[in-house]
């Protein structure tokens, strides 16, 4: 049978769901032969939201950023070496502004089918503005979602293949 | 991570009956420092943390919210202490503060801490919200408003 898409995205966002959705993406990349993209999106959006609000001054903000391109850099190190530990390829990006408006514009430019997300946080509100960047994502992706719930088979599968 | 992921009701105060800044950031770090059994010496190094940053420029926002915060050594988990003044404190904004939201995070998840101070700031841009918050009466009410 052959998968119903080619290009699959996981987006990487540091949290242990994420991580998750990392394994799976490999196992399920290597299983269908299909490109494996991760993206990192460095939030630049709220960092510039916190420094206008003067919840950050811009020293803070400088810091921050800096921290945050390392985090990502770090994250997308060990997506490369855990797929490159089971023979996989994955082209890795980092980019920089809003996550859900970043993830959205890569899925249109790469003609991704598929995007990986983990953390999808449990309904705690209907306010809008409570709304998470990956709940985000999962209501406005342009192509079906699978949302990688954050398990320890998920650990042990990828220990075995 | 959102803050309704981090939001305990045994880390509310209503009211906050401090009356100064120093007075806010003290009530505030020792209701975590409480909840958390923390021994004096580390309660102390947080509020004065807290001070510290305060002092480079006040974290008061334009609609009556302020939100004093620090990164930590040794903080696995971030937290969030919410806390409603009866009556607007001066706390070095334009305007005078009614509501405090003082976010503690790990030194090691910088991800995590902007995402937390923005999901703070973004529930509070709305002025309804933000309304409704400094009106609560009670713990459970400033609770049920972000679970509702």
């Amino acid at each position: 049978m052959i998968a119903p898409f080619s290009d699959i995205l996981v987006y990487l966002d540091g949290s242990e769901g994420s991580l998750s959705a990392a394994m799976y993406s490999i196992m399920l990349a290597k299983s269908t032969n299909a490109n494996l993209h991760a993206l990192y999106v460095v939030n630049t959006k709220a960092l510039g939201d916190l420094l206008n609000a003067h919840i950050f001054i811009d020293m803070e903000k400088n810091e921050y950023l800096e921290d945050l391109v390392k985090d990502s850099e770090r994250h997308l190190r060990h997506m490369k070496k855990l797929a490159l530990s089971k023979d996989c390829e994955v082209t890795v990006l980092s980019v920089e502004g809003a996550p859900h408006a970043e993830v959205m514009k890569y899925i249109k430019e790469n003609n991704i089918d598929l995007l990986l997300l983990g953390s999808i946080n449990t309904i705690h509100s209907r306010r809008e503005e409570l709304v998470s960047e990956t709940d985000r994502m999962l209501r406005t992706s342009p192509c079906p979602v699978l949302v990688v719930k954050d398990d320890e088979e998920i650990w042990d599968k990828f220990e075995e293949i | 991570m959102d803050l309704c992921n981090v939001i305990k009701k045994e880390l509310i105060i209503v009211p906050l009956t401090a009356s100064s800044k120093d007075g806010i950031i003290e009530s505030l770090v020792n209701k975590y420092a409480e909840y958390k059994h923390l021994t004096a010496e580390k309660t102390a190094d947080i509020i004065d943390e807290i001070k510290k940053r305060e002092s480079l420029g006040s974290t008061a926002m334009e609609n009556g919210i302020a939100i004093p915060h620090a990164k930590l050594e040794g903080v696995e988990e971030s937290a969030v202490v919410i806390g409603i003044s009866r009556l607007p404190v001066d706390f070095g904004g334009e305007e005078k503060t009614k509501v405090f939201f003082l976010v503690l995070a790990s030194k090691n998840n910088p991800s995590e801490h902007v995402q937390l101070l923005a999901s703070i700031a973004r529930a509070c841009s709305s002025s309804v919200f933000v309304r409704l918050l400094s009106g609560a009466k009670s713990v459970t009410e400033v609770y049920e408003l972000f679970f509702d």
